[in-house]
């Protein structure tokens, strides 16, 4: 391909960065107000996000259950504050995302997602299994579709989907106000520049930051083509990002097949228990949940939050401290299950992100058995923690401080483990807020012609590069350095000299490219550096420890600190220069 | 190094189904219609399984995913 | 190559597996008996082995400068005993080393091997420098042309040099080496040797582990020592000893992995870590003022002062790190032009050093005068050269009659470096010649193993469903990394051996090509080597901290009573044997 690049320009009311489940409700609620709704998307919506190859778990405050238990909403988000987040969440967030999960799953299903059973004995028929709060509060359901379903959806109701994008600026008018965005074709090598009145900004998350434990690139958790884009767009744009330092210790879970079923209280609950090679038990395996009790009983509610908070950190074994101390092998063990429970899990799994071809590959492949055989219990690679704890800081509407510019999903900090719910509920409330937004304003606003010249002189330069380097080499370099000097135990003259580094690698060395599936990944290597920078920058401004929830610790401040630092910190960048300021955590 | 998806060309048709929705976007149609898509990038695969979940005719054996050695699972047997 | 690839029948009197320092000068002595010798060597003697790109020290007992010290060569051994084994030493052999290599040295003289300098103070105006005891016992020298002096002589004296030729396998008859199977890594012909007796030296088992820095072939040392020595010998019925000694990883200069370790090696006197704010973690030496020579007897007062200061030159750096100490730095900056052209010099020797030097000064714009290096974390590697490998007796032979061994394919010698290599090589060499003076003919080899070797790459080279090498060297470096890391245990080592028994029961190799072929033959070798540093791991109930960072969680304790020996691993009847050889 040639190196002159050629601009698409696109006139959009509101335009959604990102098509995953948050990006997705955004567009489709967006449209409920008239108007041109976009989403920009680097993959394709059938199939990309979290729950791109499926999803089988969402939390809610369930009414016609929850109410018959005697369990408010505010019991809800009381488990969720304290022993999820340990109080470091955004109350008017978390309120957000648990009053309207519920509303957001009868959405799915009118969409065409199936939430019931027949041989289901909870009232509406759903299936309910205790995975985050005291009581049962998560819909296990047929996901492994659900991409497809939200396109279709999104499709019907005209919105425009514009797939292989990759999105790389955001434009804003110098007096704060959102105007456009900027990106690049990643199969036809066009710069796309979009005019708009509403940016919802929902990449996700950023991965990709670490090296990837088995030596199998793309051997991960969750989508290595989730490169923090937005947070290193909305940065690039002097939005605040907060809680960038939470870059965690890697955990445990199955091994080498990194995937998304997390503890044993994820999805191969009940049976799933993790013992060790005498078959002791490490941790132990739950029951379903009694349903005949519904109703008959009131559910003591202090008591199953104090019960929530005294055993979550009995399940969640420092696998890593044991393993240093000689300790292991471990095994996930469902071999005490019922056919049925564990015909329950097999199902479960199979809807869950990577889960149906896990399953082949167990069943074909390896002739594994979850009723005889064990899977062993390894280090899986590293993560941001939580979800939507790092993130864009945004308001009670989701808005950031450029106006008209909106963050959903896990792109928003402050709601740890907001998960899927979150990217629901927020996608929803940000297409609508981004609607009227757009109807309120009758013309687009100047775009700055600078950043598309930019943009088009940067992708240029890789193409006619000779001495660039492959975006691979880079970013192996460079999570080299995150895992050096943003590793467990973090200090300041590491984290000073880690950042030394990694501004002296993005200033001194330039990316080669062949073509434009290369020009995408190497964007994509960019974003992780700015992440990369951000995650060295926020450790080295939280001057102290915050193990819980976060695994976040400092050797020079080895404390928690919370008369200091029980707030969010917030990096802004200002011209050549970073700077913090702290949000208090609203209760 | 790692051969991650493979076509059986008696099988597969060339809809291309597995080329739209990759989300890394490592393969590509094939030059001749109604042959299996090339793998353009078999070293970026995330081994998401979505090209397999979502063919067609993932039944009769069209495609195929090979899970490298360092990322198969270490089992402990029923008899140990 | 294919199933009906040739097959090149050689005799020799002497086969020297390996071409080595070991194995160059094992062949250079064989030649004096009038006997047939011949080199096979995997890649090319002008630059294989661990000194193929150079080297810049080697240390000896020096008569001439010891002895006016008041130094003598019982002191040395003692040193040696004490400040770097810690009684972990076969001191027959060690012996052989401290007292033959200044020979040795004098040899590489007359081969062409500079070591002396007109500037030079030293009696002999050799380069004389602190390294490994307790007054300075190295040489450096104009090292890096070594190979290539040392591949000239012994084609001049008539050895048979035959490079591009991986040896697999050895062939023994009653309990008698015969001879010697392998495959050419260009020419993917099959070579058999027949032979009167067998030097194995090739050198030392890397490729066990994850390289930190993930580029592939980034190591310290040559990656295509794959210990291949070892795993033939373990299949002829051969002790190997104390291959549980794989150690944790150390901080040197990252993330080029290069040889000069620490400020004690290369970068003398010059060289001295510092951490973020230019504190002295680790302080700079001074040149030996050989004014004094002579002046000053030794006492012993000067070795515990040496293994104190030893002791603390080598702090704990994955320790410091995990405690959030750091940056750490190499720093040359306090030297003088004359100490850092010194060390210029010797780094420009050393292997690897001169390549290193030209990237620093061109790439980088980097001087030792005005910047320093950042130490970060290395690959792992087997403690010690010579710690683990063969057990040989002291004429170096091993248990198989005719069979010997030289370098760092020895064991029991843990850090006798090129000097161990030089010396018994030497005299393996000797005692190999000299056997086969007494040998009359050629004993029978079988045709079995040919054929089995013929099967094995043909297979590999036909295979649909086999796996690339690269592949399978992943799966069992993670395991190594994770089932016998820093911290063993025995259910983690049991679990370990069990997940590479399962990759050598059920994966087979793919080769494109003789050339992937020879790297699949160098993974199966990297196998068989883990899996002996697993069940040796197993076997050792103790630590053993010092000077292997050996430990077990469930035996912390060092307990020289049960574990002063040598631990060795023999398999008899495909069946794992341990026993243990008691260190005297």
């Amino acid at each position: 391909m040639d190196t002159s690049i050629e601009a698409n320009t696109i006139e959009t009311d509101v335009l959604v960065i990102g098509g995953g489940l948050a990006g997705c409700m955004a567009g489709i609620k967006a449209r409920e107000h008239g108007g041109k709704v976009t989403i920009a998307e680097k993959a394709n919506t059938l199939s990309s996000g979290c729950a791109g190859t499926g999803i089988d778990h969402i939390w809610a405050y369930i009414p016609p259950v929850h109410e018959k238990m005697g369990y408010s909403i505010e019991d809800l988000m009381e488990s969720h504050r304290n022993a999820i987040a340990h109080g470091f969440i955004d109350g008017e967030l978390i309120d957000l995302v648990a009053r309207d999960s519920y509303n957001r799953v009868l959405d799915l299903e009118k969409f065409g997602i199936n939430f019931r059973y027949e041989d289901s004995k909870i009232p509406g028929g759903f299936r309910i299994v205790p995975q985050f709060h005291s009581v049962p509060t998560t819909f296990n359901f047929d996901g492994r579709d659900i991409k497809v379903k939200l396109t279709e959806e999104a499709l019907r109701r005209g919105v425009t989907i514009i797939n292989r994008v990759t999105m790389t600026d955001l434009l804003s008018t110098p007096d704060g106000r959102i105007s456009g965005a900027l990106g690049v074709g990643t199969r036809d090598g066009k710069v796309y520049l979009f005019k708009a009145k509403a940016v919802v900004l929902s990449t996700g998350r950023a991965n990709r930051l670490c090296r990837n434990v088995t030596g199998v690139w793309g051997n991960h958790r969750v989508p290595v083509y989730e490169t923090g884009d937005g947070r290193a767009m909305g940065f690039r744009s002097g939005v605040p990002i907060i809680n960038m330092e939470f870059l965690s210790p890697a955990n445990f879970s199955i091994g080498n097949y990194e995937l998304n079923l997390g503890s044993p209280r994820n999805t191969v609950q009940p049976a799933g228990s993790v013992v060790d090679a005498k078959r002791k038990e490490i941790v132990p395996r739950t029951y379903f949940w009694d349903w005949e009790k519904l109703g008959k009983e009131k559910v003591d509610v202090q008591a199953v939050l104090k019960e929530q908070m005294t055993t979550r950190p009995q399940v969640r074994p420092d696998y890593p401290e044991l393993h240093s101390q000689g300790k292991g092998p471990f095994y996930l063990d469902l071999t005490s299950g019922t056919e049925e429970e564990i015909r329950y899990i097999e199902w479960s799994i199979s809807h869950e992100g990577k889960g149906l071809r896990f399953l082949d590959y167990l069943k074909n492949q390896e002739r594994f058995d979850f009723r005889k055989d064990k899977l062993e219990w390894l280090p899986n690679s590293r993560e941001m923690a939580g979800t939507a704890s790092s993130g864009l800081l945004v308001n009670k509407d989701l808005e950031t401080q450029i106006k008209g510019l909106f963050a959903a999903g896990d792109e928003v900090g402050g709601v740890p483990w907001a998960a899927s719910p979150g990217a629901l509920t927020m996608g929803w409330h940000a297409g609508e807020m981004a609607a009227k937004q757009a109807l309120r304003q009758k013309d687009f606003l100047p775009v700055n012609e600078e950043k598309v010249e930019s943009l088009e002189t940067l992708c240029s330069n890789m193409f006619d590069s000779k001495d660039g380097l492959y975006w691979r080499e880079i970013e192996l370099a460079v999570q080299n350095i995150i895992d050096h000097y943003a590793g467990n135990v973090r200090s300041e003259e590491m984290l000073k000299r880690g950042i030394e580094r990694l501004v002296d690698i993005k200033n001194s060395v330039s990316f080669r490219v062949e073509n434009p599936h290369e020009l995408g990944r190497s964007l994509e290597v960019i974003s992780i550096m700015d992440n990369g920078e951000m995650v060295l920058r926020a450790s080295l401004e939280r001057r102290e420890s915050r193990r819980v929830p976060f695994g976040f610790y400092r050797a020079d401040f080895p404390e928690s600190n919370d008369e200091d630092y029980f707030v969010f910190l917030a990096q802004r960048r200002k011209g050549e220069k970073v700077e913090f300021s702290k949000i208090d955590i609203k209760r | 190094m790692f051969r991650p998806v493979v076509f059986n060309e008696e099988v597969c048709n060339g809809c291309n189904t597995c080329v739209d929705i990759c989300p890394m976007d490592i393969l590509a149609p094939n030059p001749e219609k109604g042959k299996p898509p090339i793998v353009m990038y078999p070293e970026e695969c995330w081994y998401g399984g979505g090209c397999w979940a979502r063919c067609p005719l993932r039944d009769e054996g069209a495609i195929q995913i090979i899970t490298p050695l360092p990322m198969r699972v270490s089992i402990l047997r029923g008899d140990r | 190559m294919n199933s009906d690839s040739e097959v090149i029948p050689i005799e020799t009197d002497v086969l020297v597996i390996g071409g080595g320092l070991a194995g160059c000068m094992a062949g250079i002595k064989a030649s004096e008996y009038g006997v047939k010798v011949t080199i096979a060597e995997k890649a090319n003697t002008l630059t294989s082995g661990c000194a193929g790109t150079g080297i810049d020290h080697t240390w000896a007992y020096i008569p001439p400068i010891h002895e006016k010290m008041g130094w003598c060569i019982e002191d040395l051994m003692e040193d040696h005993i004490q400040g770097i084994a810690h009684g972990f030493i076969n001191k027959e052999l060690l012996y052989l080393v401290a007292s033959e290599n200044y020979e040795r040295v004098l040899d590489l003289e007359k081969f062409g091997v500079n070591f002396r300098f007109d500037d030079s103070k030293v009696p002999g105006k050799f380069r004389i420098v602190p390294q490994f005891h307790s007054v300075p016992s190295s040489f450096n020298f104009d090292g890096r042309p070594i190979k290539v002096k040392l591949t000239k002589e012994a084609e001049r004296r008539g050895v048979n040099i035959i490079n591009r030729v991986m040896i697999t396998d050895l062939l023994s008859t009653d309990g008698h080496v015969s001879g010697a199977l392998g495959v050419g890594t260009r020419d993917g012909k099959f070579y058999s040797f027949k032979s009167k007796a067998v030097v194995l030296c090739t050198g030392r088992v890397n490729r066990l582990s994850r390289i930190v820095s993930g580029v592939w072939g980034n190591h310290r040392l040559p990656v295509y020592e794959t210990g291949d020595g070892r795993t033939m010998a373990l299949r002829a019925g051969v002790p190997i000893i104390n291959t549980e000694f794989f150690s944790p990883a150390l901080f040197m200069i990252g993330n080029y992995e290069i040889s000069f370790g620490v400020p004690r090696a290369e970068v003398q006197p010059a060289g001295s870590i510092t951490g973020p704010n230019g504190e002295i973690i680790v302080p700079r030496t001074y040149f030996y003022d050989w004014e004094n020579l002579g002046k000053e007897k030794w006492t012993s007062e000067v070795r515990r002062k040496w293994m104190a200061q030893r002791r603390a030159d080598r702090p704990p750096y994955p320790e410091m790190y995990k405690q959030g100490k750091g940056p750490f730095y190499l720093d040359l900056t306090g030297g003088t032009e004359e100490e850092i052209k010194y060390a210029e010099w010797s780094v420009s020797n050393e292997g690897d050093g001169f390549r290193f030097l030209d990237y620093l000064k061109n790439q980088e714009k980097f001087d030792f005068r005005k910047d320093k290096i950042e130490l970060l974390p290395n690959s792992r590697e087997m403690a010690g050269t010579a710690a683990s490998g063969l057990a040989v007796n002291k004429d170096l032979e091993t248990e198989l009659k005719g069979l010997f061994a030289a370098g760092d394919e020895v064991g029991g010698l843990p850090w006798q470096a090129s000097s161990g290599a030089f010396t018994m090589g030497w005299h393996a060499g000797e005692m190999a010649a000299k056997q086969t003076r007494e040998q009359k003919g050629f004993l029978p080899v079988g045709e079995e193993k040919l054929a089995s070797l013929r099967e094995l790459c043909a297979d590999m080279l036909s295979s649909k469903e086999g796996l690339h090498w690269g592949e399978v060297e992943l799966a069992v470096q993670n395991i190594v990394d994770y089932y016998a890391g820093d911290v063993r245990a025995e259910e983690m080592l049991k679990r370990g051996i069990e997940r590479l028994d399962d990759i050598k029961g059920n994966i087979s190799f793919r080769a494109e090509n003789t050339h992937e072929l020879v790297r699949c033959l160098e993974v199966r070798s990297v196998i068989d080597n883990a899996v002996m540093v697993m069940r040796t791991s197993l076997e050792r109930k103790e630590s053993r901290e010092v000077p292997f960072k050996f430990y077990r969680a469930d035996f912390p304790e060092q307990d020289d009573e049960n574990w002063l020996s040598f631990l060795a691993l023999k398999l008899e009847e495909g069946a794992f044997k341990f026993s243990k050889i008691p260190i005297k």
